[in-house]
């Protein structure tokens, strides 16, 4: 991830919200991948994004992107699920995941949507105490553990942008890597963070947040610009439309979907997922008598020598 | 009959509950293969033997959750669950008892301390206002599925505004709809009494040692009008310094061989249901 961010002018990170669509980022040639919480609590639990996935599911979620891709992974680990004692184990489990980064919030537990209205932020203080121990905390088992300090301080109950780019100003000091002001609504307001904070910024393209174009990123000044919830929405469409067209058209629906998701690039849904790899693991690794079930068998026959199929492959 | 109903009704019935506190599915275990009618799992317990930390707030639902179901699926007696805050609002709250729910407890207890929280016996706890915490009881109440589960208001405040306010509180949450209400910490056994007095609910009282209430027996708080009793460090307490000392000698004698009659594989698995097993292995898995 460091590495990532030394020799890129911007880096644009889409969302995924799994490892499936972790892994189609990937296969579509991201060499970073972002997981979004709001994504995470929608597609794990079909909860909104309120603060009510706990820490153990937001990390189990990110174990599962880490693992499935080898783009590095930043993750959101919401508010660190407590205070700053909350914040040392929250780093620490998430080093634990195999994510490249997180990034923590100042906001009042619970936390919600950065671009649902009803938040509250922490006191300065208090928060800098978090980022302080969650510096403190992956200096100790990882130092190139990427933190990006966000903080909710624009569109929160009574707060301001001048009040969120002192904070993001204030988070940095601390030891966060990268500052996240969450929800800038014009594009004046991104073009006074670019210049008022003091580090490299982390840019929410989502929301109520203007759209730029990579060159225009680049020309503001912003080091990495997620798109959080493109895919989900993308999924949820394409699902409803197929169910709803399951439900209206009958079962022949599905043959005809299928006919056309094999002309899809990813339409060799076998492939894709992984089969290869595991018969030339059975190849490589199980005496030979096994691979006789392949023979006269009925179904998908994996490709004995192609590669694809996710990370990890040999 | 429901884990729920069969506490439910223990609640009714005359006599004071006793629960042990368990920590994990051996003690579990060993409380009921000891004859009592009722486990609690302890969630300072859960914290020191499933994470080796302390009580400060760090286990998450999912962790306390995952926990009860454990406990609860190898024993067949009632679990009472420690629930801490739940943790967060009152949004969490309805998670977490339809969680804890399907983790098959049949009662926890919510407090009223700031999340995140800390053990009830040390210094530092801050509470909510009343009435916050009121409708976290409330929407407890109003989301549990199963309208048997036990539900139990603590309140956290004698150390933090006094007795006083802890009795306002308790009565507060009672009309709340908390079935059963747990004044956490009295300092004396006076206080254990008023509680007992001007709270009109069913009590539970929590038996610390080295904690802030004095040590009284079952049959005295019993008399005093406690219906639940809780005493939730006597497994892990009796296994520290157990553990401690075993290994001091181990390091000592180089052996664990303490010329004593040692547990064996069959000793140790039949405490944890090797029977059981081995019945449902003869019947269904045996060679014909």
């Amino acid at each position: 991830m460091r590495g990532l961010l030394a020799d890129r002018p911007t880096l644009f990170v889409p969302g995924c919200y799994n490892a499936l669509t972790a892994r189609i980022l990937e296969h579509a040639g991201f060499p970073a991948v972002y997981m979004s919480g709001y994504g995470t609590a929608l597609s794990l639990l079909g909860l909104p994004d309120a603060g009510l996935t706990t820490a153990t599911e937001m990390q189990a979620n990110a174990r599962y992107i880490a693992s499935a891709v080898s783009a590095p992974v930043i993750a959101d680990a919401d508010d660190g699920y407590g205070n700053a004692v909350n914040v040392i184990r929250t780093v620490r489990e998430y080093i634990g995941t195999g994510v490249a980064g997180i990034h923590l919030e100042d906001q009042a537990l619970p936390k919600r949507c950065g671009h649902v209205a009803g938040r509250r932020v922490i006191p300065l203080a208090e928060a800098v105490g978090k980022y302080r121990a969650a510096d403190a905390i992956r200096r100790e088992l990882d130092p190139d553990f990427v933190l990006v300090a966000r903080t909710d301080a624009r569109g929160a109950h009574g707060g301001s942008l001048d009040e969120a780019i002192r904070r993001a100003n204030a988070y940095l000091e601390a030891g966060a890597d990268l500052a996240f002001v969450e929800g800038p609504t014009s594009v004046e307001e991104v073009r006074r963070i670019c210049r008022e904070v003091k580090g490299p910024i982390f840019y929410n393209m989502t929301g109520v947040s203007p759209r730029f174009t990579l060159e225009q990123m680049q020309e503001l000044g912003i080091t990495i610009a997620i798109a959080p919830g493109a895919l989900l929405r993308a999924t949820i469409q394409a699902a409803y439309d197929l169910a709803v067209a399951l439900r209206e058209d009958g079962p022949l629906a599905e043959a005809a979907f299928s006919e056309q998701f094999r002309k899809h690039p990813l339409g060799d849904l076998h492939t894709f997922a992984g089969f290869d790899r595991v018969r030339r693991w059975e190849e490589a690794f199980l005496p030979p008598e096994e691979l006789e079930k392949y023979e006269r068998s009925v179904g998908h026959q994996p490709s004995r020598d192609t590669s694809g199929g996710g990370a990890g492959a040999p | 009959m429901r884990a729920t109903t069969r506490l439910r009704q223990m609640l009714t019935a005359p006599g004071i509950i006793v629960a042990p506190g368990a920590y994990d599915g051996l003690s579990a275990r060993l409380i009921e293969a000891a004859g009592y009618h009722a486990v609690y799992m302890t969630g300072a317990g859960t914290a020191a033997s499933h994470l080796g930390q302390p009580d400060l707030g760090l286990a998450t639902l999912t962790e306390m959750a995952t926990h009860a179901a454990h406990i609860a699926s190898c024993v067949s007696l009632p679990v009472i669950a420690d629930a801490d805050t739940g943790y967060g609002n009152a949004l969490n709250v309805v998670r977490t008892v339809r969680e804890y729910e399907r983790a098959g407890v049949a009662g926890l207890h919510l407090e009223d301390q700031v999340a995140p929280k800390k053990c009830g016996h040390i210094a530092g706890k801050q509470i909510v206002p009343a009435r916050e915490f009121a409708d976290k009881i409330r929407a407890a109440v109003e989301y549990r599925t199963d309208p048997d589960l036990v539900v139990i208001a603590r309140t956290d405040a004698r150390a933090v505004t006094g007795l006083d306010d802890a009795i306002e509180r308790g009565n507060l949450y009672a009309e709340a709809g908390a079935d059963v209400v747990f004044v956490e910490a009295p300092q004396t056994e006076d206080e254990l009494q008023r509680i007992s007095h001007e709270v009109k609910a069913p009590l539970l009282a929590n038996m610390v040692p080295g904690g802030r209430t004095p040590a009284l027996k079952t049959s005295e708080l019993e008399r005093l009008g406690y219906k639940i009793v809780i005493f939730p460090a006597v497994c892990l307490g009796a296994a520290i310094p157990a553990m401690e000392r075993a290994l001091a000698r181990l390091r000592e004698a180089e052996t664990d061989d303490d010329g004593g009659r040692p547990m064996g594989p069959m000793d140790i698995f039949r405490k944890v249901g090797f029977d059981w097993w081995h019945e449902v292995e003869r019947r269904f898995a045996s060679p014909s």
